[in-house]
C-alpha cells in the first residue's frame, strides 16, 4: 500500500503526539485508529482508486488523515485551502473534479458528489499503474492557474529515508507542497505537526512560546512582519534553532535584520517548486543569499541564466497548459540566477507574476474586475516593489471621461472588495492618457 | 515651515480614506497614541501598506514633495517609525527636514 512505511512509523510512536490543533493533542495510535475509520467511511462514498478528489480543509486532525487514507486508496487528490474559498470553481473545473470532500476547522466533514467523469491522460496514466495522484495550482501568466499533475508515490519517496523532526509550526499552507512536505517530513520521522489557523506576527510567536517550537518554515515577508511588528520581542521565542525561508526572493536587508535579532538561529534557505517538489539546500552562511540546491533525485544546470532542473518526483505535466520540460526533460524554473561555484543566487522570477508577501497575483485576473467598473477605458495592472509586503499591486487606468484621482482610488477599491482577495486589490492607482500596449498588442506591464 | 500637526492633519485624513474601506471592527482612531503596527493595531500587513501609499500620495499632493516612507532604511530602524501615528509623523518631518523642507 503506498502509505506502508508511514504506518510503520505510526505504529513505532504510538504513544507520541502526532498533532496539535487547537490545543488538543492527538496521538499516532489515534491517527492509527481514524485512518481505519476513514478507509471504511470511503468505501461507504464509493471513493474508489483513481477517483478525482477535491479535499478542503487546513491542517487539522481529519482533514490530515483523511488526505493519507486518499493516498492509500490511490484516488488522485486536490487540495485546497479552506481560508482561499474563491478559487474553488475554477480549480475544480480544471482538475475535473468528481467528488469534494471538506472537513471544517471542528471537523465537520461534508461529501459531494460532483457531475462530472476525469477523463485527462494524466489522470489515465496513474490509473493504469494504481498510483495515487497529487494536484498542486501554480501561477500561470495566462491569467488561469495551471493545475500540475504528481505521481504521489514519487514525492513520497524521499519521506522514507529518516531524518530528524525538529518541532515545526506548520506555517505554509495545506494546498501547496511548502506545506504538505512539512507536514509530511514530520509524521515520516515520528514528529508532532504543529498547525494552527491565524498566521498573524503575534500568534504565531506566541505558538513557539507556548509548543517551545524548533523550526519556522517561512516568507521573507513574513520574517519581515515578524520584525517590525516588534512581535518578536513580546515572546520567549528561545526555542527557535532554525528558521527556513523561501516562495518568494529574500531581500538582503531582511536576512541581515534576522540574523542581527536572531543570532543563535541557523538561518536556511530553501528552494521548491509546485512541478517538482522541494530540493535539497544549504546557505553559504546565515547570512548569505548564495545556497546549494539539489539532493538525491535533483541535478541542476543553469541555461541563459535561467535554472533549470530535472527531478526525479517532477510532475507529469500541466492540465491545462504546454508542457513546461524541454525535450530532454528538464524543467525551465524562470528563476533568474547568478553562479558562483557549486552556489547559486536566486534573483527572482522571470514573468509578469506579481508576489505579494508570497501569495501571487495574477494581473489578468485583477484587470479583468476592474474592467467591469464605468468609466474605465483600459487597465494595466503590475508590480512594484515594496519594503514591507516585498510587492505591491498598482494599476494604470485610462479613463473614458475626466475624473478625480481620489474619486476614482476609492471606487476602485471598493469595486474589488469581495471581488478579489485583499492583497490583490491594486494600492496604488494611476490615471494615464496613452495607450497601454505595444506593437504586438501585447500589455506593458513594466512600471 | 512644515509643522507635526501639519502632518497629524494629512495622516487623519489618510485615515479617514483607510476607514471608510475597512470593516467596522478594523477602524484605525485618529489620535497621535494610536498603533498603526504592532500589537494592538488592527491592521494587517496590506493595510499598513495601504496606509502608507495613501500617505505618500498625499504628502506629494498636499506638500508638493515625494517622499518614500516604507523603504530598506524605515525597515531597518532600531525604532519602528510605523508604532504609532505620532512616530510616524515624526519620521515624515525628518524625511522632509533632511530634504530641506522641514
Amino acid at each position: 500500500m503506498p502509505i506502508d512505511f508511514l504506518i510503520n512509523v505510526f505504529e513505532e510512536n504510538k504513544d507520541k503526539i502526532a498533532i496539535i490543533w487547537k490545543n488538543e493533542s492527538y496521538s499516532y495510535e489515534w491517527l492509527l485508529t481514524r485512518l481505519k475509520y476513514w478507509d471504511k467511511k470511503l468505501n461507504d462514498m464509493h471513493v474508489n482508486v483513481g477517483d478525482v478528489v477535491a479535499l478542503i480543509g487546513d491542517f487539522t486532525p481529519d482533514c490530515i488523515t483523511m488526505l493519507l487514507s486518499l493516498i492509500n486508496r490511490s484516488s488522485i487528490i486536490v487540495p485546497l485551502n479552506s481560508t482561499s474559498k474563491m478559487d474553488y470553481t475554477e480549480k475544480l473545473n480544471i482538475s475535473q473534479t468528481e467528488k469534494v470532500v471538506s472537513v471544517d476547522e471542528i471537523n465537520e466533514i461534508s461529501f459531494e458528489q460532483l457531475n462530472i467523469k476525469a477523463n485527462h491522460p494524466f489522470y489515465t496514466e496513474l490509473r493504469s499503474i494504481n498510483a495515487p495522484g497529487l494536484v498542486l495550482y501554480t501561477s500561470g501568466t495566462s491569467g488561469s492557474p495551471k493545475g500540475a499533475v504528481h505521481n504521489f508515490l514519487k514525492l513520497l519517496n524521499k519521506f522514507k529515508t529518516h531524518r530528524k523532526a525538529l518541532k515545526t509550526v506548520n506555517f505554509l499552507m495545506f494546498d501547496h507542497w511548502g506545506g504538505l512536505n512539512t507536514m509530511f517530513h514530520t509524521i515520516s520521522n515520528g514528529g508532532t505537526v504543529l498547525g494552527t489557523k491565524d498566521r498573524s506576527p503575534d500568534s504565531i510567536c506566541a505558538f513557539i512560546e507556548k509548543h517551545k517550537i524548533e523550526l519556522l518554515p517561512a516568507s521573507p515577508t513574513f520574517l519581515n512582519l515578524l520584525i517590525i511588528s516588534g512581535a518578536y520581542l513580546r515572546y520567549d521565542l528561545s526555542s527557535l534553532q532554525l528558521i527556513t525561508y523561501g516562495t518568494e526572493p529574500m531581500p538582503e536587508f531582511i536576512l541581515k535584520k534576522l540574523k542581527n535579532k536572531f543570532p543563535t538561529v541557523k538561518l536556511q534557505q530553501t528552494y521548491g517548486l509546485i512541478e517538482l517538489g522541494v530540493l535539497r539546500s544549504k546557505s553559504k552562511s546565515d547570512d548569505s543569499l548564495w545556497v546549494k540546491v539539489g539532493g538525491e533525485g535533483f541535478e541542476t544546470r543553469v541555461v541563459d541564466e535561467i535554472l533549470q532542473i530535472k527531478a526525479d518526483s517532477a510532475m507529469l505535466g500541466y492540465l491545462n497548459a504546454s508542457s513546461p520540460f524541454t525535450n530532454d526533460g528538464w524543467f525551465i524554473t524562470g528563476d533568474q540566477v547568478e553562479i558562483d561555484g557549486e552556489y547559486i543566487k536566486i534573483l527572482g522570477r522571470k514573468s509578469e507574476l506579481i508576489n505579494v508577501g508570497g501569495e501571487k497575483v495574477y494581473p489578468q485576473e485583477v484587470e479583468n474586475i476592474i474592467l467591469e467598473m464605468d468609466n474605465i477605458k483600459d487597465v494595466t495592472v503590475y508590480g512594484e516593489k515594496n519594503a514591507i509586503t516585498g510587492n505591491i499591486v498598482c494599476a494604470r487606468v485610462t479613463l473614458k471621461q475626466p475624473e478625480d484621482k481620489k474619486n476614482l482610488a476609492s471606487r476602485l477599491k471598493k469595486h474589488c472588495i469581495g471581488k478579489m482577495k485583499g492583497y490583490m486589490i491594486p494600492v496604488k492607482i494611476l490615471i494615464v492618457e496613452e495607450m497601454q500596449y505595444n506593437e504586438r498588442f501585447k500589455k506593458i506591464r513594466n512600471n | 515651515m512644515i509643522t507635526k500637526s501639519k502632518l497629524l492633519h494629512i495622516i487623519y485624513n489618510c485615515i479617514d480614506e483607510l476607514n471608510l474601506q475597512n470593516e467596522p471592527d478594523k477602524q484605525l482612531l485618529k489620535t497621535e497614541e494610536t498603533v498603526i503596527f504592532g500589537k494592538a493595531s488592527p491592521l494587517d500587513s496590506l493595510g499598513l501598506v495601504n496606509l502608507i501609499v495613501a500617505l505618500e500620495d498625499a504628502v506629494n499632493d498636499e506638500l508638493n514633495i515625494e517622499i518614500i516612507l516604507a523603504d530598506e532604511r524605515a525597515m531597518s530602524m532600531e525604532s519602528s517609525p510605523f508604532k504609532t501615528v505620532s512616530t510616524l509623523a515624526d519620521y515624515i518631518l525628518l524625511l522632509l527636514q533632511e530634504n530641506g523642507n522641514g
